[in-house]
């Protein structure tokens, strides 16, 4: 029996204040998104802009002042319980009882999950298997290092085959060998179907790892949509394309561009031709074309795509990286 | 409908889930005791140490008003057994605090397990950790010439494991709501050496002034210990354990639903 395609996470009108030393600070002040069922779902801002918040609250663990939330078709406020089933949570902090064996781990959170004794064993060598962890299982967590502790904690969060997973900046503190396994992990738990919902505040993460991005500040979304069509809506491709001519032929040449559909401006200074394109392929070719028509010898050629933090910057007047406020701090205060 | 299926709509534990998860949490808890032997060596010869190094100053008082000649330990030994049971319930805050550092307790706050059955793994350890030393406690008494009485010695058991029950989930709740070790530390020293001393742990109350035994009786303590020193003499059908069963069951009731409560509630 196939169940109806239900939203994996529905929010709207979410609204969360925080009391700190008498001010009243806005952490969430009314996101709306929806998460397709199989979607890999990023929430991208810079520290303290609401996305640990807004994790929380759709993880029942902290209350919202206002809006709705809905996993599954659960309801967050109303049937924590039910929603707890149908989530798995791997937060900022972790969560693997140290002291403890990653096997002793792994299977009490799938009896706490209503699993039997003898399928979390099952549960728990499938896992072990899959996240490479069997030499390690029964060792005490606080020798393992640090890439193997997430894997650990990704698999808790796991166990009960969870129909949403949650990871909040999943991948902060791992070097790129184990970034990038991680992020294979992941996009193999979306093949199986399950919905990922992950928060991060590297560019990279959002832009090559998730469906669709949800760019938060301030505790508002201020761009929802796929990588590449965010980035294409708000900037496009910048060309470079250094020739050995006098400024008059390069003028010449920009006179015979003007006008390609590819191009959508286009300067000449330094020696240098800078296009901003619309199709970066075609103007490409189209630059080429004409330095050649004039036998101008082309000396280098760079393109230069747009990243999520143009996005950012388009939006916002501030870049994603200068937003350096303390890390966690501002968000765990909260 | 059946009353599972409607259970499930709404999301509550069966009953039968909920005696699992105490009993994963009980072991989870016990564990995590049985790893740190140190705590096992403590606990077991810090009872026995009183006994041998305290025991001997008392015996010069023997005969004046408040031990009757040749019953030092009498008086003595259940006095101890309140002192274990309010140490064995009084640790349970600190791993709480590393736990919510470490975010443990935010892991398991998410999965659908009994905040109650989060708190009463650790209140079942810690009844653990009071019985056990309490029983050597009893047995090397024993030995000194302490007077066991079966009948009284069983709800003595009883009467003390509601104590450490409650010293327990006050000790989780505090360092759920503290978060802090060092304002744990400040807080349970800090009650520790008032609540103790008037209760009449180690020199009984009816020695002091009458100000100092009114004011012992604010205190639930004192109804524990005195209770306790009755069941430990072998009278067990006085008003006086049960007014001590009777407050012990109250204050364990209102630390058990505050800490619940703190557990519902926690955030690192």
């Amino acid at each position: 029996m196939s169940s109806p395609p239900l939203p994996a996470v529905q929010v709207s009108g979410l609204r969360k204040s925080f009391r700190v030393a008498g001010a009243t600070i806005e952490a969430v002040s009314g996101i709306d998104l929806t998460v397709a069922a199989g979607e890999i779902f990023g929430l991208l801002g810079p520290n303290g802009a609401g996305k640990t918040t807004t994790l929380r609250i759709l993880t029942t663990l902290l209350p919202a002042d206002a809006g709705s939330a809905l996993i599954a078709g659960a309801d967050v406020f109303r049937t924590p319980l039910l929603v707890r089933r149908r989530i798995g949570y791997v937060g900022q902090l972790g969560g693997a009882d140290k002291e403890a064996t990653g096997r002793e781990n792994l299977l009490l959170a799938g009896r706490l999950y209503g699993l039997s004794a003898a399928d979390a064993r099952r549960r728990c060598a499938e896992l072990t298997a899959v996240f490479d962890l069997e030499a390690l299982a029964d060792r005490a967590v606080r020798t393992y290092s640090g890439g193997q502790r997430r894997r650990l904690e990704v698999a808790l969060g796991i166990m009960h085959r969870p129909q949403v997973l949650f990871l909040d900046e999943p991948t902060t503190g791992l070097d790129p060998q184990n970034r990038a396994n991680l992020w294979e992990q992941l996009r193999l738990l979306r093949e199986a179907g399950t919905t990922i919902f992950l928060t991060t505040h590297y560019l990279d993460e959002a832009d090559q790892l998730c469906d669709r991005v949800a760019i938060v500040d301030h505790g508002q979304v201020i761009a929802l949509g796929r990588p590449e069509v965010l980035k294409q809506r708000y900037s496009a491709d910048t060309i470079a394309v250094a020739a050995e001519a006098s400024p008059a032929v390069l003028e010449a040449v920009a006179r015979e561009l003007a006008g390609d559909p590819a191009i959508a401006s286009l300067v000449v200074e330094h020696g240098t031709i800078r296009v901003t394109a619309t199709d970066a392929t075609r103007a490409m070719a189209a630059v080429f074309c004409a330095l050649a028509s004039k036998g101008v010898p082309t000396r280098a050629a760079s393109v230069a795509r747009p990243t999520l933090d143009d996005v950012f910057l388009r939006e916002t007047g501030r870049s994603l990286r200068d937003t350096g406020t303390p890390p966690v701090a501002a968000e765990a205060a909260a | 409908m059946s009353e599972p299926k409607r259970a499930e709509a709404s999301g509550g534990p069966s009953m039968s889930g909920f005696a699992v998860q105490t009993g994963l949490f009980f072991r989870r808890k016990l564990l995590e005791t049985l790893r740190q032997p140190v705590w096992i060596i403590t606990g077991l010869t810090t009872p026995v140490l009183y006994l041998a190094l305290f025991a001997p100053l008392l015996r010069s008082l023997a005969g004046g008003p408040a031990f009757p000649p040749g019953q030092v330990l009498d008086v003595f030994v259940p006095g101890i057994m309140v002192l274990i049971a309010f140490g064995a319930g009084m640790g349970a805050g600190w791993p709480v605090i590393w736990e919510l550092d470490s975010g443990v307790i935010e892991r398991l706050r998410v999965t659908p397990a009994s905040r109650l059955a989060l708190l009463l793994g650790t209140v079942l350890r810690d009844i653990v950790m009071f019985a056990v030393p309490g029983a050597v406690v009893i047995a090397v008494g024993a030995a000194f010439g302490y007077h066991v009485h079966w009948s009284g010695l069983v709800l003595l058991f009883v009467l003390l494991a509601l104590l450490t029950a409650a010293c327990s989930a006050t000790s989780s709740a505090l360092g759920l709501n503290l978060k802090q070790i060092g304002s744990l530390a400040a807080v349970v020293t800090g009650v520790q050496l008032p609540l103790t001393l008037l209760a009449g742990i180690l020199l009984p109350l009816s020695l002091g002034p009458t100000w100092l035994r009114v004011l012992g009786h604010f205190n639930p303590m004192y109804y524990a210990v005195q209770a306790a020193r009755s069941l430990a003499a072998g009278t067990v059908a006085t008003g006086t354990v049960g007014l001590g069963f009777l407050v012990m069951a109250a204050i364990t009731l209102l630390a058990v639903w505050w800490g619940t409560r703190a557990y519902q509630r926690a955030m690192a």
